[in-house]
């Protein structure tokens, strides 16, 4: 990747923020424009997403496509670099932002069908899709918090407005939580400004500034709390649960597909990479929290009635795998940890797409209302299944590849926890397979004899993000060929 | 032999072809999954003359070769790699036509016994993906690859015993066969991995090579070794794990054939005779391997002895004989396991293709309802008394011979009592295979709608079974070492499989032999005394012990057991769980929070009183306060 591709990063962080303000001139009246609109933006973000990720190539830089512009310079206690716009992006980045390429197509297909204030609903939607652009790219602390915010900020509007089930709960808890992550987000920014003295926001210029250890150590667990609270890690996932609940289908498949992984990538970036010494200090509490976080949402989730509540604690446990790639902080563990947050982010934005597609109709989520319902809507049921699949980490497809790397990261360091993790896939499978045994398969129930298929929309997403986990699952090469070169570049980081 | 990658692709190929367009084709594309497995026999059998000229060049052992190997993963130049590739030696040969003869044959038969089921063409593309991952399995050179195309056999047997999905008993069953062989795999993922942490490879050959080299810590690999076992117990349906095979036929009688025979239960016994050297090494993992299997074997043949199910009778059956397999397993007789892995896939998909003629015939398969049909279908009755004859051990026929080789290696490398069980369980086996014939094919019909109904099957079925009968009738020679030579090999079979520590069994041990032929015998004839005819002292004998039919009628309690553990404790423990997130972290640690803070809010608004004076109060005693801290760190 050269510094010119800079300028395409800038378009993907460009394109969903021009789109929002586009659509506030297009008329509310006018839907087919809105769609038009919305799907050519979205295709032109995953081209974009494919270019960027096929155009990174680990050639001993660690980020690429560097391009930067000073905002502010010499003010205060502002230096030489200042405050500047700077994109760039590494392994880590590239591979989440072509997982956020993969995930807003199918979002904006299925958000077509939304009745009420379509155009508003993608206004909002498109600002979250930037944050979230923006955090993967950009290597300014200040820009970078910005559009983190932004990513968050307007799912308030979203859940509260377009969602269910106890919407306005859901929307105030999960915003609530976040926001309180995000002051020690913002805490930790401003330390590292300060104790570093470089006058700079410039994240490379501070990774690589000299830290004393005793100050990564006080604040590399504020980071863990920040960030982790948006990786939905225990005991800060309540919001998870309640808040995929309530929101409407597109958000939820944002939000668990890619947001949390902001979460996770704010740990890497922000946590790891600023404070090595203080990350190495804390992995081992990482450990404890991924693999409490991955036991709790799996055993919570044996009990859960409500197929998105299920999903809720399903996510938990599937990020607790990611925080316990992180706390290996080894090459193969962290490897596992990127894949995770990729397959994770495929196999979620399914499931919810394909909950999404039921409850419109039926407006139950209730699994023991349903049976035998591969009867009524086969194809919703084989894509439901193939999600389940890929969620209990059958081999060949996206989860296997990214848990054996984590399983086997785990073991490196600790063989009892790493026997944990394999025993929560065992768990996983129990409560995944009891649901399809319940919902899907033996006698039709009578009352759901008018639902209808899913829409050919929601097909088409549906396939989009099967076909990505078939290839993730199957031939992971690409992914591990730009991810660990990274990885094995940060500092501290042991094979 | 280097383009071996081709068998496993055929089948995959056609999985994907069928699945997504089998609709539109003419016969729904069974054809082109017949066609696939008709390729893929001709295939293996043309693999015998290079795989035999390789074989005296030394080629394939004792180290084999991984041929077609790429990188799948790669982290930090080879520090951590996958790398695909297949891996031929004696164990593959032995595996490969049982795989491909017996899906053949069960393909050709579902032709007719699946004719007008809906879905027919998901029927043969799963069949289809079943044989693929089975492929993959047996010529997998490296430890990931097996286990993906392990977890390859688990789903597609999960999709096929859950074909009838509208029967909530077969979606159970389904279910429980995938939950139960899931347990088995944490075993042999945390087995593969714990191999791999040790060896820094998954390369199968590089971890035999290193654990016979000792460069691996003995009790660390005595654990590894144990959990990669585990694996085998959960596909292969050794105790405690055997509970969801008996369960399994509630899929299409095809698919248990397959399942039975070829496909999926001797993956773990093939998993353990690959890993043969190396628990060579760890002698405590092979006696707990032994006494799993020699459990395993008598407790499903008496389970088997009450079964009133004909598939069910054979489904404990099979157990039984897997555990036989362990049994070979445990006591290093490897060539014994692999034979009898041969054979019995031969008599037992004979025997499930045969019971599935009955069930197509009558449309019940409950012994009850059963008897008599040997008028009505003579070519039916006359090959599943092959199959049985060959169950029970009796000479000639495939399953005496390698039975022999398994009772033999146990006397002599087992304990005594380990003879004594298993020669006991091998009467057992006569005596249950004899109930089923007589009381299906023999007596009066007990239930004449059934028997009116009946009628030989057509050639399709009948074929398979007759091709498969003379294979029980005769596959039994290949442990003689005469016609391995007449063949090309270096000798039977039991010289074959395991070069290295030539089995000292080449030849039959004629003594032996006797003595598990007068067993078999007298199994036979204790089932023609209890059930031939009106079966009077059958009744009698369960009403002499009422307490230990309930027992074996209820499979020892274990289904119940296991039942009670995942309802009360692991759905308990779920349920504590989900009532801890519910009400302390969410309601008291979130929502309490938010509560407190706004009670505090609204508790703390009243000291806004809006009057001056309080207001010049608090500005008084705060800066009384400021002066006092400010002096007080001063001095």
């Amino acid at each position: 990747m050269t510094s010119a591709d800079g300028y395409v990063l800038i378009a993907l962080c460009l394109i969903p923020l021009g789109t929002s303000l586009a659509l506030f001139l297009v008329p509310t009246t006018q839907r087919s424009a809105v769609q038009a609109l919305t799907g050519i933006a979205s295709l032109v973000m995953l081209a974009f997403s494919l270019y960027v990720f096929f155009k990174y190539q680990f050639n001993g830089e660690q980020f690429q496509g560097v391009l930067a512009w000073t905002w502010m310079q010499h003010v205060g206690l502002l230096g030489e670099k200042g405050i500047q716009f700077k994109v760039g992006v590494d392994g880590i980045g590239a591979s989440l932002v072509l997982l956020t390429g993969i995930v807003i197509v199918p979002a904006t297909w299925v958000t077509w069908k939304i009745q009420d204030r379509m155009k508003e609903y993608f206004i909002l939607l498109y600002l979250v899709t930037a944050g979230v652009y923006g955090a993967f790219v950009i290597l300014d602390l200040f820009f970078w918090f910005l559009f983190y915010e932004m990513a968050l900020m307007p799912m308030y509007l979203l859940i509260g407005v377009w969602g269910s089930t106890r919407k306005e709960y859901g929307a105030m808890k999960l915003m609530m939580m976040l926001l309180a992550g995000s002051i020690f987000i913002f805490t930790v920014i401003f330390a590292l400004f300060a104790h570093v003295g470089l006058g700079t926001f410039d994240m490379v210029a501070l990774m690589g500034a000299e830290k004393d250890v005793t100050f990564q150590r006080i604040f590399f667990p504020l980071i863990v709390v920040g960030c982790g609270t948006l990786g939905a890690m225990f005991p800060f996932h309540s919001w998870s649960p309640d808040g995929h609940a309530a929101a409407p289908t597109s958000v939820s498949m944002l939000h668990a597909g890619v947001l949390m992984k902001v979460g996770a990538f704010g740990v890497i970036r922000l946590g790891y990479q600023m404070m090595p010494e203080g990350g190495a200090y804390w992995s081992p509490a990482l450990i404890v929290l991924g693999i409490t976080a991955g036991l709790y949402g799996a055993i919570s989730a044996l009990r859960q009635t409500d197929m998105k509540l299920l999903m809720g604690f399903s996510s938990v446990s599937h990020m607790g795998y990611v925080f316990l790639g992180l706390g290996t902080f080894n090459a193969i563990g962290w490897s596992g940890a990127v894949l995770q947050m990729t397959a994770h982010g495929l196999m979620t934005a399914l499931f919810f797409l394909l909950i999404g597609g039921m409850y419109d109709q039926s407006h139950n989520r209730d699994i023991p209302n349903f049976s035998g319902m591969a009867k009524q809507m086969p194809v919703w049921s084989i894509f439901f299944i193939f999600a389940a699949m890929a969620s209990l980490g059958l081999p060949g497809l996206s989860g296997f590849i990214a848990e054996l790397h984590i399983f086997i990261g785990t073991f490196r360091a600790y063989p009892i926890i790493g026997g944990l993790a394999v025993l929560t896939a065992a768990i996983t499978t129990t409560y995944l397979i009891r649901v399809l045994a319940q919902a899907f398969f033996g006698e039709m129930n009578p009352r759901w004899a008018h639902l209808n298929e899913i829409t050919w929309t929601e097909r088409a997403g549906a396939a989009f993000l099967a076909i990505a986990i078939l290839v993730l699952g199957l031939w992971p090469t690409p992914w591990i060929e730009r991810i660990a070169p990274s990885i094995i570049n940060i500092p501290g980081i042991t094979l | 032999m280097d383009q071996v990658w081709i068998i496993p692709a055929i089948p995959a190929v056609i999985f994907i072809l069928v699945a997504l367009f089998g609709r539109l084709m003419p016969r729904q594309g069974d054809f082109l999954v017949i066609l696939g497995g008709l390729t893929l026999v001709a295939l293996v059998f043309s693999m015998f003359p290079g795989f035999q000229a390789a074989y005296h060049d030394g080629h394939f052992a004792p180290e084999g070769r991984n041929v077609f190997a790429f990188d799948w993963v790669n982290i930090g130049d080879g520090f951590f790699i996958i790398q695909f590739s297949t891996y031929v030696d004696a164990i593959t040969m032995v595996m490969l036509p049982v795989v491909t003869i017996v899906a053949l044959m069960v393909m050709i038969y579902s032709t007719s016994y699946m004719h007008g089921e809906p879905r027919y063409f998901w029927y043969f593309s799963v069949l289809s993906l079943f044989i693929a991952a089975m492929l993959t399995l047996v010529l997998s050179g490296n430890l990931i690859q097996l286990y993906l195309a392990w977890e390859g056999v688990g789903l597609a047997s999960f999709l096929l015993i859950g074909f009838y999905w509208e029967r909530q008993s077969a979606a159970e069953a389904a279910k429980k066969a995938f939950i139960t062989t899931r347990v088995g795999d944490v075993g042999l993922l945390i087995g593969i991995i714990l191999l791999w942490r040790a060896t820094g490879t998954f390369d199968i050959q590089a971890i035999i090579a290193a654990a016979k080299a000792g460069a691996i810590d003995h009790t660390y690999l005595t654990v590894a070794m144990l959990f990669l076992f585990g694996g085998a117990v959960g596909k292969s349906a050794q105790f405690p794990l055997h509970v969801w095979l008996p369960d399994a036929m509630e899929g299409p009688t095809p698919v248990s054939a397959l399942i039975h025979a070829a496909t999926m239960v001797v993956a773990g016994v093939y998993l353990v005779a690959r890993f043969s050297p190396v628990y060579a090494e760890v002698l405590i993992a092979r006696d707990v391997i032994f006494y799993i299997g020699l459990t395993t074997a008598v407790m499903a043949g008496t389970m088997g002895l009450v079964s009133n199910d004909i598939k069910r009778v054979l489904a404990y059956s099979t157990v039984s004989q897997l555990g036989f397999m362990f049994v070979a397993l445990g006591t290093g007789a490897v060539g014994a396991a692999m034979f009898h892995l041969f054979t019995h896939a031969f008599f037992k998909a004979l025997l499930f293709l045969g019971s599935g003629s009955v069930i197509h015939a009558t449309h019940a398969q409950e012994v009850e309802h059963l008897g008599g049909l040997r008028k009505k279908m003579p070519w039916t009755t006359a090959t599943f008394i092959v199959g049985s004859l060959a169950l029970a051990g009796v000479p000639i026929f495939a399953g005496f011979w390698s039975k022999d080789e398994i009772l033999a290696a146990t006397l002599h490398d087992g304990p005594i009592l380990g003879y004594v069980i298993l020669a006991a369980t091998a009467i057992l086996t006569a005596i249950y295979s004899t109930r089923v014939v007589l009381l299906t094919f023999f007596g009066e019909p007990k239930d004449h709608h059934a028997y009116d109904h009946a009628h030989e099957s057509p050639l399709v079925i009948v074929g398979p079974l007759v091709l498969l009968a003379t294979l029980a009738t005769f596959a039994g020679f290949f442990a003689l070492d005469q016609v391995g030579q007449a063949l090309g090999f270096v000798g039977g079979i039991g010289q074959l499989v395991y070069l290295e520590h030539p089995h000292m069994f080449t030849q039959p041990d004629w003594l032996l032999a006797g003595i598990a032929t007068l067993g078999s015998l007298a199994g036979i004839g204790i089932g023609v005394a209890f059930w031939h005819g009106d079966a009077r002292r059958a009744v009698a004998a369960r009403a002499w012990a009422p307490d230990l039919h309930a027992l074996l009628v209820n499979r020892y309690y274990m289904d119940n057991l296991y039942q009670a553990i995942i309802d009360r404790v692991i759905l308990g423990l779920g349920g504590v769980v989900a009532w801890f997130d519910k009400r302390i972290v969410n309601e008291t640690g979130v929502d309490g929070g938010a509560q407190t803070v706004g009670y505090l809010g609204y508790r703390l608004k009243f000291l806004e009183t809006g009057r001056i004076p309080n207001y010049a109060l608090g500005m008084a005693v705060g800066l009384v306060a400021i002066v006092v801290v400010a002096f007080g760190m001063q001095g």
